[in-house]
């Protein structure tokens, strides 16, 4: 292991779901058509002054410490990179699909012609030349902060030193590299609609 | 959902192969004059996870297009996958041998037969651990569903090579048979687990709480509900048992009666993989 280790840190404050980054992402990794390496989960709800708002959940990809993708992967094409990430190796994935089965962030796809399994790289032919990934670039409101995590000069490391920020399934204890501002809050907050993946219905609202 | 029906199948078979074999080498020892039941039991054994194999290559698209990376499946031995495979594979040669020597020489090892059974109970147990080590679906429980897994296996397994028995060598079977108890005994015990199993998902808490819930909610009394009562409860495990009862009550060995209870106790085995794997619900991230 090398001293990068790559994170990326949500502000769910500063998300408006305007879904910039799922577009930019596709450009930039080709993903094919129906998969997702990001998106954005959208609901209403209803905050604390009874007012419905809009919610939004920007996911993608965790680079797990402890991934559960890479421990089951049988010939080791899910691997932990030199720079703390969760990478995919193509040449070696056989498609079965374990990976899949393992993640509990349900972050992965397999492309239907090739049977090979993808995901969010975190961009890394970007970082790997120095720059951020491509839904970071577009971000119209900077709610996706990137960075190396150990490097304390970092605007991320500087965040999350300041401490508040949380990460999806905590309980599970898998240290993912992604995590959120905001996130408690907004999962506290009554659901008043459907939620929404990219426009679609993704859990039907079974209130009223 | 992540795998379907092919999976279903694949685990399906595994436990057949596995039972069968068992069978297989248990009635040889209690009856060495009934060949037939042991040799089908055995033949059973082999070509069922010989097909499951070729059904998991099948579904592995990127392999299937690309053989040489099977290679690499041996590339990490943290994977229960990758044991799967080394399992299968010495279960499938040790198979091949026995059927060998049965052929050719008339008796096999029982020292090998013993290595046959502990391989055919690894297949079984092994294929429930495949799916328990994910933490994605609360109803993937370990350790609950690997002994599910091993008793279904061991179910359908005996059904499979009894009802190959009873179609080549009536006779053979009677001698072979095991107790009556035993036929009585596995739907009860195979109930029972899965009472439990479903009665820990649907009290999951944390994380697992809502899929938990939603995953046996839709078993009980959502889609899934007809496949689960009356192919997996009523036909897969109530008929068989209601045979076997009526079967012992009569002191009747084994009849047409019986062997319906046997196709039975197959369509409940193929209805329980296919549920664990395809009403499986994930937990979400929020």
């Amino acid at each position: 292991m090398s001293d990068i280790r790559l994170g990326m840190l949500i502000d769910l404050s500063r998300c408006v779901g305007c879904n910039a980054c799922a577009v930019a992402c596709k450009q930039e990794n080709g993903v094919p058509l129906g998969k997702f390496n990001t998106w954005i989960e959208s609901w209403d709800v209803v905050d604390g002054s009874g007012r419905v708002r809009r919610a939004n959940l920007p996911r993608l990809c965790n680079h797990c410490t402890d991934a559960p993708c890479v421990d089951v992967c049988p010939t080791g094409a899910s691997f932990h990179a030199e720079d703390g990430t969760v990478q995919i190796d193509p040449d070696k994935c056989i498609g079965c699909k374990y990976c899949m089965a393992a993640c509990p962030y349900s972050m992965r796809w397999c492309d239907d012609e090739t049977g090979i399994v993808g995901k969010c790289t975190f961009c890394h032919t970007r970082t790997a030349n120095g720059m951020d990934p491509a839904c970071v670039n577009t971000c119209i409101s900077s709610a996706r902060i990137f960075g190396d995590l150990n490097d304390p000069d970092s605007e991320i490391a500087k965040r999350v030193a300041a401490g508040g920020d949380e990460v999806l399934l905590a309980e599970l204890n898998l240290r993912p590299h992604v995590s959120y501002r905001g996130l408690e809050e907004t999962q506290a907050m009554e659901a008043a609609s459907a939620k929404h993946k990219g426009g679609n219905v993704y859990e039907p609202y079974e209130g009223r | 959902m992540v795998w379907d029906a092919i999976i279903a199948a694949y685990l399906f078979l595994a436990g057949v192969g596995a039972g069968s074999f068992a069978f297989a080498a248990l009635a040889g020892w209690r009856a060495p004059e009934a060949r037939k039941v042991k040799m089908a039991g055995m033949v059973i054994g082999l070509v069922a996870v010989a097909l499951g194999t070729v059904m998991l290559i099948f579904d592995a698209k990127a392999g299937f297009q690309d053989p040489l990376k099977f290679l690499l499946l041996l590339s990490n031995f943290g994977s229960v996958m990758t044991w799967g495979v080394v399992i299968l594979s010495v279960f499938l040669v040790v198979a091949f041998v026995e059927i060998l020597l049965y052929w050719r020489t008339g008796k096999t090892p029982r020292a090998l037969d013993w290595v046959g059974i502990v391989l055919a109970l690894c297949v079984a147990t092994y294929t429930g651990v495949l799916l328990g080590v994910c933490p994605s679906y609360p109803l993937w429980n370990l350790p609950l569903l690997p002994i599910l897994f091993v008793v279904s296996a061991t179910a359908t397994g005996f059904a499979a090579a009894e009802l190959a028995g009873y179609a080549l060598d009536r006779a053979g079977l009677e001698k072979a048979e095991l107790p009556a108890v035993v036929g009585i005994a596995l739907p009860v015990v195979e109930m029972a687990v899965a009472a439990v199993l479903l009665l820990v998902t649907a009290n999951a808490g944390g994380v697992s709480a809502a899929a938990g819930a939603a995953t046996v909610a839709g078993l009980v009394g959502g889609a899934w509900a007809p496949a689960f009562w009356g192919l997996f409860i009523v036909v897969g495990l109530a008929a068989p048992l209601a045979i076997a009862l009526a079967a012992r009550a009569r002191k009747q060995g084994a009849s047409a009666l019986s062997a319906l209870g046997w196709a039975c106790v197959l369509i409940g085995g193929f209805t329980l993989r296919y549920l664990v794997v395809l009403a499986a619900v994930p937990i979400v991230a929020y």
